[in-house]
């Protein structure tokens, strides 16, 4: 066995840590998706084939032209993170400090999602139905006019994203609230006056790295999501992930297909940056380089 | 340690307001379990209907409207050919891949959080990429590079998708953990000689188990449920979601419902059980928390 | 919904308007060739890319598939598409052979992503029968993706194939193809939402029936059925006829008479009330009615579509007598009924609805499985593009319209 001295195996072993996972998702992330940067300059059709000739034009025909879906797919996203984080945050923290169940509690927030996606959307079409008893309910109440619907709408949309979502807040959440030592909010709620002061500057400070990983794994596949624009939303409310489908399976316009992505993985990550350097916790001052 | 204690500790330390703040904890205590418990029904309210159309005596293929009460489709649950051994293969596959998700994602979170190494700020940019970048990109570029390197589509190279889709799920939800987490400790083992091997199983894994925890849950739940990618990459087999949304075409069969119904019984025997376990642990010792709590003042 | 969104929603209609108007331009100016991507196919054609895009449908074909011992047969189908008894029986009936039957075909386009790298490689996809409808099998045969069938191995297809099927445009001869079962598109209701019986696709637009009526975002469907009632043939209409078509529903979208466009997901919210009327396929709305007898499947005076799913043998096919034995097999009268009886969509065999008797009687007079003679000239095919370029201005144009 090779002998290294303590240093030096103390300043490989981060790498060692890190190998397996980013060899994987090197081989089979990067390396493929540097492949369709190549497609996004290419021109042609399936059955001429492509070739690849700089076509940068590509890029700025997708933007030009999905302008209102680029807007949409951010805006649904940005709210129903923030609808996840308001539903998800008492959640995980009722899980965190109140419960003696915890395993079995946090089981449930995902048992939902073993479920097909489509079997589950059947049931809220059922649910939602325009005759059942939640519109009439609502139109009953004056919050839906009474020819109002709630299936095809934005809201529709938006609860839909925010219902497949919540997991991906509510377990990043109780997974940072749970260390919280909880002798810090009790030494708190001593110091100031209010529980709320204390929430504001003990609790949540704390939580910040769970808020900040919830809305992130919540926020970054939601923008791209298509399915819930497309079973519970109407053509006004594709989003661009429906376009990039569409694009790529539908038209077989691969090119444009791999541009609008690669523009929406651009916006994405400086929203990441932008959120990250407001949010100013550690890992982000790192990834803000 | 019971929330009695830390309550009646914070009442002993501010008796000013004892009343007032008696009534004020207790409600507020209710108000967090009444949300906590109606998020939950929210969660749960669609799979109540997948339950009861389980049951459904429908007359055509599809299963949509309620006729009435049967037990049919649960006598012979897996009768639809293809569908169990779509059902089997989904199963295996989401074990398999979570497994490995879950296992190379905490060494990247670890890295991530607790060294200081070059590129370590691009890695964790990087490990953003993949939530970012839409799923039909993704499962064809995948494929692209299978066919390249020759490596026939199937079983395989779907785990190979899932793996590599989940493992960003996984750091970010573990690094969450991790972030601003005492690492006394672990330093404390490895002076008294514990290499990183023994510190990392012995002190760290403990403590960032509901971290792993959390993210093997997301990771398997992802799986279970992915359709665009796999779809690429499926080759000839077939997964529970692939046989679904072809299957919605001619109806899907009440079948899918009790298989549905069938994980979530499996998942709830298993949560009594593990209730009664801890119920009698409970009885020969003291309370103990299930999940191994990072903070080292539990009990 | 309440007022606090108008405002958001109002800028969200602008933004689409804007886009679409402008892409309504461009549309026109593709119609004069003038459009990047035929601008692109241009550029790639002058760079001497590889494909093999020729017209292999009008040359003679000839294929020469020896008799040999059937062993293997690797076949690939929608779920849930065949009585799978069927298969067995094929097992029985050939000793020794294995069917390796594969329900991985969810839609033309999902089907068309994951194999198209190797089709265009010219890889063999190791599948021996692949069904795909109309238009995506006239991509295959145009391209050269396809193995002729030696018809002298399917004698029953030759006799048996409805007559009305044989010749199609994107295989005149059926020298690559052959129907595995056909459906209907028309129009489905809810007589007792819509309040009245209904007699034309024009009912679609009956202002009672606002967001009430769903499309399915296939032009080929709906923009078929809209140019029908235009007074046009899907077999004969221009490119300009389709996009007529397709602005009509554009108008009517934009009035909030289109709830949504749908895949065959509209079965849900049609078997709920959430949708009235829609644009639908025949075996859906024959498997509705078990559940809802009320439901009816219009098929107008003006006509409507049908269209075929086709089994072909995708390039280099390891074992093409065993899928041609197939073929051959399902075109038994006996097989196709119980096959019909199973599926529920038209059938493509002659004698199947006789067979039919033994096998479920109460299925003999159904018209949604066994249309009559004076239905089936009512009906007309999916379009079949000479080339690719106008197929895809008009699936373009629907998808300008859907907002995808």
């Amino acid at each position: 066995m090779l002998r290294l001295s303590l240093r030096t195996r103390r300043s490989l072993f981060p790498y060692l840590l890190l190998g397996p996972g980013l060899l994987w998702l090197i081989v089979f992330y990067l390396i493929p998706i540097l492949s369709q940067g190549y497609v996004s300059l290419q021109t042609g059709n399936i059955e001429q084939g492509y070739t690849f000739n700089w076509a940068f034009h590509v890029y700025s025909d997708a933007l030009s032209e999905y302008g209102a879906q680029f807007a949409r797919s951010f805006g649904y996203a940005a709210v129903a993170t923030v609808l996840c984080l308001i539903i998800s945050f008492p959640l995980a923290y009722y899980i965190a400090f109140k419960s003696r169940h915890k395993n079995i509690l946090l089981l449930l927030i995902v048992l939902p999602f073993f479920t097909n996606y489509l079997v589950r959307t059947i049931a809220w079409q059922t649910i939602l139905a325009d005759d059942g008893w939640v519109v009439h309910f609502l139109q009953n109440v004056g919050l839906l006019s009474h020819d109002g619907r709630l299936l095809a709408t934005r809201t529709a949309v938006i609860a839909g994203i925010t219902y497949n979502f919540l997991p991906f807040m509510a377990l990043p959440l109780y997974v940072s609230l749970e260390k919280i030592d909880r002798r810090l909010i009790e030494a708190a709620t001593d110091l100031y006056a209010s529980r709320a002061t204390a929430f504001r500057k003990v609790t949540l400070p704390l939580a910040l790295p769970g808020i900040f990983a919830g809305s992130l794994l919540t926020f970054i596949p939601a923008v791209g999501d298509f399915i819930n624009a497309q079973f519970l939303g109407t053509s006004r409310q594709y989003m661009i992930g429906n376009v990039i489908q569409s694009k790529f399976l539908v038209i077989a316009d691969y090119p444009t297909a791999a541009a609008l992505s690669f523009v929406l993985m651009f916006v994405i990550l400086a929203a990441v940056l932008l959120y990250a350097r407001a949010l100013g916790t550690r890992n982000l001052q790192d990834a803000a380089i | 340690m019971s929330t009695a204690t830390v309550e009646s500790q914070v009442r002993g330390g501010r008796r000013r307001f004892a009343v007032g703040a008696r009534t004020w904890d207790s409600i507020r205590s209710k108000a967090l379990g009444l949300w906590a418990a109606l998020a939950l029904l929210y969660l749960f309210i669609p799979i109540f209907i997948v339950i009861l159309f389980s049951f459904n005596d429908n007359k055509g293929r599809f299963n949509l409207t309620w006729e009435s009460f049967t037990f049919k489709h649960w006598e012979h649950p897996f009768s639809v050919s293809g569908l169990s051994s779509a059902f089997a293969n989904t199963l295996e596959i989401a074990a398999i891949s979570t497994a490995i998700a879950v296992a190379l994602g905490t060494f990247m979170a670890l890295a991530l959080v607790r060294y200081g190494f070059r590129g370590r700020s691009a890695t964790n940019l990087f490990v953003f990429l993949p939530l970012a970048t839409p799923e039909v990109v993704l499962g064809a570029a995948l494929l692209a590079l299978f066919l390249t390197i020759n490596v026939a589509t199937g079983y395989l190279t779907i785990v190979i998708a899932h793996v590599m889709f989940n493992v960003s799920y996984v750091v970010v939800t573990i690094r969450a953990r991790l972030e601003g987490m005492d690492t006394h400790i672990e330093e404390a083992a490895m002076d008294l000689g514990a290499n990183e091997w023994t510190t990392f199983r012995k002190v760290t894994l403990p403590m960032i188990a509901p971290g792993v925890a959390a993210a093997a849950l997301l990771a398997f739940a992802l799986s279970i449920d992915d359709f665009v990618i796999t779809n690429f990459n499926a080759g000839e087999t077939i997964t529970f979601p692939l046989f679904i949304y072809g299957a919605a075409r001619q109806g899907i069969p009440a079948e899918v419902n009790v298989l549905a119904t069938m994980i979530l019984l499996v998942a709830v025997i298993g949560m009594i059980v593990n209730l009664i376990l801890q119920r009698r642990k409970a009885s020969s010792e003291r309370p103990v928390v299930l999940a191994p709590a990072g903070a080292p003042i539990n009990g | 919904m309440p007022e606090p969104d108008r405002s958001l929603d109002l800028f969200f209609e602008q933004l689409v308007e804007g886009r679409l108007s402008r892409r309504q331009v461009l549309g026109r100016l593709g119609a004069a060739g003038l459009t990047f991507s035929s601008a692109g196919a241009l550029l790639s054609a002058c760079g001497g890319v590889k494909g093999t895009a020729t017209n292999s449908a009008s040359k003679p074909v000839t294929a020469n598939h020896p008799k040999v011992a059937i062993k293997q047969l690797n076949f690939s189908n929608w779920p849930l598409y065949i009585d799978k008894s069927v298969l067995k029986d094929f097992e029985k009936k050939y000793p020794g052979s294995n069917v390796k039957y594969t329900e991985e075909i969810n839609e033309n386009d999902d089907f068309f992503g994951k194999v198209r790298q190797q089709l265009q490689r010219g890889d063999s996809l190791n599948r021996d029968i692949v069904v795909l409808t109309d238009w995506m099998a006239g991509r295959w045969v145009r391209s050269g993706w396809v193995e002729p069938i030696d018809r002298r191995n399917t004698p029953n297809v030759t006799k048996n194939l409805q007559p009305s099927l044989k010749h199609p445009k994107f295989d005149p001869n059926r020298s690559y193809t052959t129907p595995w079962q056909s459906g209907m598109t028309a129009i489905g209701y809810d007589p007792q939402k819509t309040g009245r019986k209904l007699t034309s696709i024009d009912d679609l637009w009956d202002p009672k029936f606002k967001g009430k009526v769903s499309l399915i975002a296939d032009p080929r469907d709906s923009a078929g059925l809209v140019l029908i009632s235009m007074g046009k043939n899907t077999a004969t209409a221009t490119v300009d006829d389709w996009l007529a078509a397709i602005d009509k529903i554009d108008q009517e979208n934009k009035k909030g008479q289109i709830r949504r466009f749908t895949g065959n997901d509209y079965t849900t919210d049609l078997a709920k009330g959430n949708l009235w009327v829609s644009v639908a396929y025949s075996g859906d709305i024959f498997q509705l009615k078990a559940d809802n007898p009320r439901l009816e499947f219009l098929i107008p005076e003006q006509g409507a579509i049908i269209w075929t799913d086709n089994m072909m043998m995708p390039q280099k096919p390891p074992h093409p007598y065993a899928a041609e034995t197939m073929m051959n097999y399902v075109y038994d009268p006996q097989v196709a009924a119980k096959i019909a009886a199973y599926v529920d969509y038209v059938t493509p065999v002659v004698g199947a609805q006789q067979a039919m008797e033994k096998i479920d009687p109460k299925l003999v007079h159904n018209e949604l499985i066994f249309p009559t003679q004076e239905t089936l000239a009512k009906l007309q095919p999916y379009p079949s593009f000479s080339n690719l370029s106008d197929e895809q201005k008009i699936v373009e144009a629907m998808q300008q319209v859907t907002g995808a």
